[in-house]
């Protein structure tokens, strides 16, 4: 059965939705301490003017009062602290999930958006870009909304208590909104641009440690410090402009703040009856009034204050969807029986049927109407001159790729259509280089399968002719790698034991002897025949020895 | 002369100074003092100039009431009302600067402690560098430096916001009434003490956290870098349940943390509102004339208000330790790496020179002997092949003359030892091209000067890779990828190698630079090679071998043992030497292939 069911996530809308209505329990929990925080925080003050009074009367004050208003601040207090905790797991579980998704995606991408992708960058977009979303959850998002609840219920107040105000602030709310739309774009311009910034410089240090040889050798400490800087004062550039941005905004909110005030002052000092029909209002009104616009300067302010936080999480939201976008392997017929494998001897093993293939982005074709077979036990060699295609062949084989035209058959199945578990059982594919994961020996032979049992491990290292130097190290198998506890030629050996360990039925080796001496190539080939009675095997190489049988010319 | 020598040494002795500096907190904050100055003096007027709006606002409510009481003009209203916006003005574009500075200044020290950090980063040994996995050190010097930049961003906000704005307000509750102000004051500390209590719990698991985000981040790299491999073997949906391991981690770690940071500041602040008890308490009876002095109403409020935003400032001050505590705990794992600021020039490019290598004899630190015997003597031009089995310990033997770990006997050049030579000398000494080309993302060009004033067009021709570079869409500005990901094996072989041939030097080490290559071209690029290094010595490492005819010497590893001699020497000594070779002359390809046509066509 095909477990690779892809569910519909497209975007971090998506995978947010699904978060909250997945923990609904949670979201309730935070909805309600949202709203019991502020009105827990409505209530102290209320007791508060009860107290004033008393005192005014010339009364003493109770003390059960005094208690209850410090009982309702304690509530506050908790109610708080319960939100933010509730908001801290709500927000890891956002991220988790948008990770998980991402994951998925990346699982599904074609092979060539997978080598389109730079590692730096796509470190950044798992990590530095979803911990921005995260943050707009945590400090953004949800603030935000209260504040704008705050805004419309001070409104609200002051059209009844002073309509000339209420005009005049309802005139100066879209200037605001400009005002902050403004702020808003070039802050998210300048985001953007740091967040590209940021991710060269930080593609910068794994490449300077990978290429650490080179730059030691040819003393250019000093120029790759030169190239660093650079990034550096990109993203300098970038997050100091935000840093205008974000430090001008609540400055000129609150010098509009004053200048409210200033002008509804002036207006009900007037003393001209039309304008005090607007604006008219007693000494109590006015204290009053002066609070509410700070009332409701302070939220907008506080606005100012989340746009930061929400706009790098645009930015952020922005490259993750940009990923969500690339493209994927269309589905495999999942569900749907898969054709069972021709295993008769008279059948073909491996079959091209006419095949035509260009890369996308290339309009040269790689490939024109290529046709050939290999039956079983056979042992080919594929030549050609370069750029003949002869790697491409092996990516076809590997379902790495689907032909524009034609069949690629292995055993009479469609190679891109074979299920990720039976891969491994039914070939083994030998590269030039290396490719180390991390973890010990063991892992660079099993990777990571479990399924395997020591002894199969050690027949594939001993099919390698590895078994020998892997036994000396210190903590034999479970040695963790590092580059240096092998040559160069006995990594290449390694890869033989990785492909050999699930005993394929076809081996493909790719420019395998680029790196091994004859000797060694002999005899690893040799090793390989008599490990596997009627293994096929199909080579790509420059020399073409008397033992690598038929040869198949591209 | 003399004096301009002890003006070095003085420049020399400043920069040691400052190289132990660099690794102190304090160094940050005095380099931008003039950044500090302009906050200090805005954050001053800023944070005393609050006051202003209150006042202001109570005048004009006051000039209203006289105006409706007939007593006052508009012309007064007016007046003030514009030394309001003004002064508010003044405030407020304080308050800008400030924010802007601050910014600025944690702008500037993230900027340099990066560039150190990646000083120090690009001058380590390799050695020491293999010792620590890449996600760790890029999380270091990423993460690490955004974290500690932040948080003394936060702290010398906060001495503003915070620390003169408390003292202020603990003066005014001093002033109305210094018994009540201390007795409402005494819930502070316990709740400053709880906080530093928590510090260690904030300190551990932000710990914890960073370790977590460190091996994600790894794991994010390998899931990338060995994508293609996954795929092939069938392991991708393994490779995905690890990675959902490693998330779930990563999230119970970052739990931890953030709840130690985030939900325990609203704490602080109950305990810190104890106070308001006895405020309420006691203030009453002041009022009602029973208590320690005489208030009015007025007073009762403003004393209120004035220790309600005290402990909503002190909690404040609660959050600013957890910055300064996350700070600190990426400060601790930066610091170590910001030592040794002071660095010798990068190389000495040195002059043309015979080679003496006499019993040398090499082990990985702690292994067994990987070679011994190893003689030779070098005259400029003369080209060196060494061969041997699989694992017969030439990479090693190339690698030697890197000196990355040390060896026995002796290595001269120019008659002076190689081990003995300050790491510029030997830099200028051997050039060393390896198995992996080690490109840069970067352009064509880029990647043969890396900053050098040449023409790579000379090089390209040399190594045969003009023609593609110039059928390429950009030529010469072409980006090669990630470690030359768009290029194909022969193809970034070759560019490597003009890269060397670029930054020659006297003795070139080369590590199978053909092995990609077909016949015809090898044969090309090793005649260009010739000419090209005529006065170096190159020791060429390979096991292709049928250009070690035209081989000055040859070196033939086996069974630990280096053996030297001209190719005729060697194939009738070694029985085994004489066998490759003759099977390689007679299976020699007739195909004259090249790799690496599909890499190519991906870009």
């Amino acid at each position: 059965m095909q477990k690779n069911k892809r569910q519909n996530v497209k975007n971090v809308r998506s995978v947010i939705r699904q978060t909250v209505t997945g923990y609904a329990g949670l979201s309730l929990g935070i909805v309600l301490a949202v709203a019991g925080a502020i009105v827990t925080a409505l209530l102290p003050p209320w007791i508060l003017g009860n107290i004033v009074d008393t005192i005014t009367a010339g009364n003493a004050v109770p003390v059960a009062l005094v208690i209850l208003y410090f009982t309702f601040t304690v509530l506050t207090g908790l109610t708080e602290s319960l939100r933010e905790g509730l908001l801290t797991v709500f927000g890891q579980k956002i991220t988790h999930a948008l990770r998980s998704s991402m994951m998925e995606k990346y699982t599904n991408l074609t092979a060539g958006e997978l080598t389109k992708q730079e590692p730096g960058t796509i470190v950044s977009r798992f990590v530095g870009d979803v911990d921005t979303v995260e943050n707009l959850f945590t400090s953004g998002i949800i603030s935000m909304f209260a504040d704008a609840c705050k805004i419309i219920s001070i409104l609200v107040v002051i059209w009844l208590k002073n309509r000339g105000l209420a005009i005049v602030l309802l005139i100066l709310l879209p200037f605001l909104y400009w005002f902050t739309r403004t702020v808003q774009k070039n802050m998210l311009k300048a985001q953007i641009e740091n967040r590209r910034a940021v991710g060269r410089a930080s593609g910068h240090v794994p490449e300077t440690l990978h290429n650490i040889r080179t730059i030691h050798t040819l003393g250019k400490e000093h120029y790759m410090e030169e190239r660093y800087d650079e990034y550096i004062a990109e993203s300098y550039r970038a997050v100091d402009r935000t840093n205008f941005y974000d430090a001008i905004y609540s400055p000129v909110i609150l010098i509009l703040n004053a200048i409210v005030v200033a002008v509804v002052m002036l207006f009900s000092a007037s003393g001209n009856a039309k304008v005090l029909t607007l604006f008219g209002m007693s000494a109590g009104t006015a204290v009053a009034l002066i609070n509410y616009i700070s009332q409701i300067f302070t939220p907008v302010e506080s606005l100012g204050m989340e746009i930061q936080t929400i706009q790098s999480a645009v930015a952020g939201v922005h490259r993750i969807n940009e990923f969500y976008a690339l493209e994927e392997v269309p589905e495999k017929y999942s569900g749907q029986k898969t054709a069972e494998p021709q295993n008769r001897l008279e059948n073909p093993f491996v079959e091209l049927q006419n095949v035509t293939f260009a890369y996308e982005d290339d309009s040269r074709k790689i490939l024109h109407h290529l046709s050939f077979q290999v039956y079983p036990g056979e042992q080919v060699t594929l030549s050609g001159r370069t750029g003949a295609g002869k790697s491409t062949v092996f990516k076809l084989l590997l379902g790495l790729y689907q032909p524009g035209e034609g069949k690629v058959l292995i055993q009479g199945r469609d190679a891109f259509q074979i299920p990720e578990n039976e891969k491994r059982s039914l070939y083994g594919y030998v590269e030039q280089t290396f490719h180390r994961v991390p973890g010990t020996v063991k892992d660079q032979i099993t990777l990571y399968d479990d399924s395997f049992t020591m002894e199969e491990v050690r027949e594939a290292a001993r099919i390698a002719g590895l078994d020998a130097t892997i036994e000396q190290l210190e903590k034999g198998y479970d040695t963790l790698c590092t580059s240096e506890i092998f040559s160069q030629g006995q990594w290449q050996l390694l890869s033989i034991a990785r492909a050999a360990v699930a005993k394929p039925k076809l081996l493909l080796l790719d420019e395998i002897t680029a790196n091994l001496d004859a000797q060694t190539e002999e005899e690893v080939l040799q090793a390989l025949k008599r490990a596997s009675e009627g293994r096929t095997v199909i080579s790509i190489s420059h020399r073409v020895n008397a033992e690598t049988g038929r040869i198949i010319d591209i | 002369m003399r004096k301009n020598a002890w003006k070095k040494e003085q420049e020399r002795m400043k920069q040691i100074s400052e190289a132990v500096k660099k690794d102190q907190i304090l160094y940050y904050f005095k380099t931008q003092w003039p950044v500090l100055l302009a906050v200090t003096f805005s954050g001053l007027i800023y944070n005393l100039g609050l006051l202003a709006g209150p006042w202001f606002e109570g005048r004009m409510t006051g000039c209203l009431v006289d105006i409706l009481g007939g007593k006052a003009g508009y012309q007064d209203m007016l007046v003030l009302v514009t030394a309001y916006v003004m002064s508010i003005a003044i405030v407020q574009i304080s308050r800008y600067i400030k924010r802007f500075y601050v910014r600025r200044f944690a702008n500037n020290v993230n900027r340099d402690m990066k560039e150190i950090l990646y000083r120090s980063l690009v001058h380590r040994s390799r050695a020491e560098l293999e010792e620590e996995g890449v996600g760790n050190v890029m999380t270091k010097a990423i993460l690490d430096v955004d974290d500690c930049a932040e948080g003394m961003r936060k702290f010398t906000t906060e001495i503003y916001d915070t620390g003169v704005a408390l003292a202020a307000y603990v003066g005014m509750l001093l002033f109305y009434d210094w018994r009540l102000a201390i007795l409402g004051m005494l819930f502070l500390p316990v709740s400053y003490v709880l906080a530093e209590k928590m510090k260690r719990n904030v300190q551990r698991t932000g710990a914890a956290y960073k370790e977590q985000s460190g091996d994600l981040s790894a794991a994010t790299l390998d899931r990338d870098t060995n994508a293609i491999t996954y795929r092939v073997y069938g392991r991708e949906e393994e490779r995905r349940q690890a990675y959902e391991a490693n998330l779930t981690d990563y999230e119970t770690s970052a739990v931890k943390t953030n709840i130690w940071s985030t939900a325990f500041p609203p704490l602080y602040r109950i305990i810190s509102m104890t106070g308001v008890l006895f405020i309420l308490y006691f203030g009453s009876k002041n009022v009602l004339g029973t208590g320690w002095k005489i208030w009015d109403v007025a007073a009762f409020t403003t004393f209120l208000s004035c220790f309600l935003k005290l402990a909503v400032k002190s909690s404040h001050a609660a959050k600013l330790f957890n910055a300064v505590h996350k700070a600190q705990v990426s400060w601790k794992r930066i610091k170590p790496l910001m030592k040794e600021t002071t660095y010798e020039d990068d190389s000495l490019v040195q002059e043309p020179g015979t080679l003496e290598v006499s019993d040398v004899s090499f082990a990985y630190p702690g292994g067994e002997k990987i070679y011994e015997d190893f003689n030779l003597s070098a005259t400029p031009g003369q080209i060196i092949g060494v061969t041997g089995a699989v694992a017969c310990g030439k990479s090693t033997l190339g690698k030697t003359f890197l000196c990355e770990y040390p060896y026995e006997g002796r290595i001269c050049f120019h008659g002076k030892e190689l081990s003995a030579m300050t790491k510029a000398e030997q830099n200028g000494m051997v050039g060393y091209l390896g198995h992996d080309p080690e490109l840069f993302n970067d352009s064509v060009r880029n990647n043969i000067l890396l900053g050098d004033d040449d023409d790579p067009e000379k090089y390209l021709k040399a190594v045969c890779f003009d023609g593609e570079v110039a059928e390429m869409e950009e030529g010469m500005d072409t980006i090669v990828g990630n470690g030359g990901v768009r290029l194909s094996g022969g193809q970034a072989q070759r560019l490597a190698l003009a890269r060397t041939l670029c930054h020659k030097r006297p003795v070139l080490i080369l590590d199978d630079p053909f092995s990609a290559l077909d016949r015809k071209t090898e044969e090309e690029v090793f005649a260009n090679l010739r000419k090209l290094v005529a006065d170096s010595i190159v020791i060429l490492l390979s096991h292709r071998l049928y250009l070690f005819p035209e081989m000055d010497q040859v070196l033939w590893m086996e069974g630990g043992k280096v053996t030297a001699g001209t190719h005729e020497q060697i194939l009738e000594k070694f029985p085994e030497y004489a066998r490759l070779y003759e099977a390689q002359a007679d299976g020699a390809d007739a195909h004259s292939t090249q790799e690496g046509g599909p890499d190519h066509a991906e870009k």
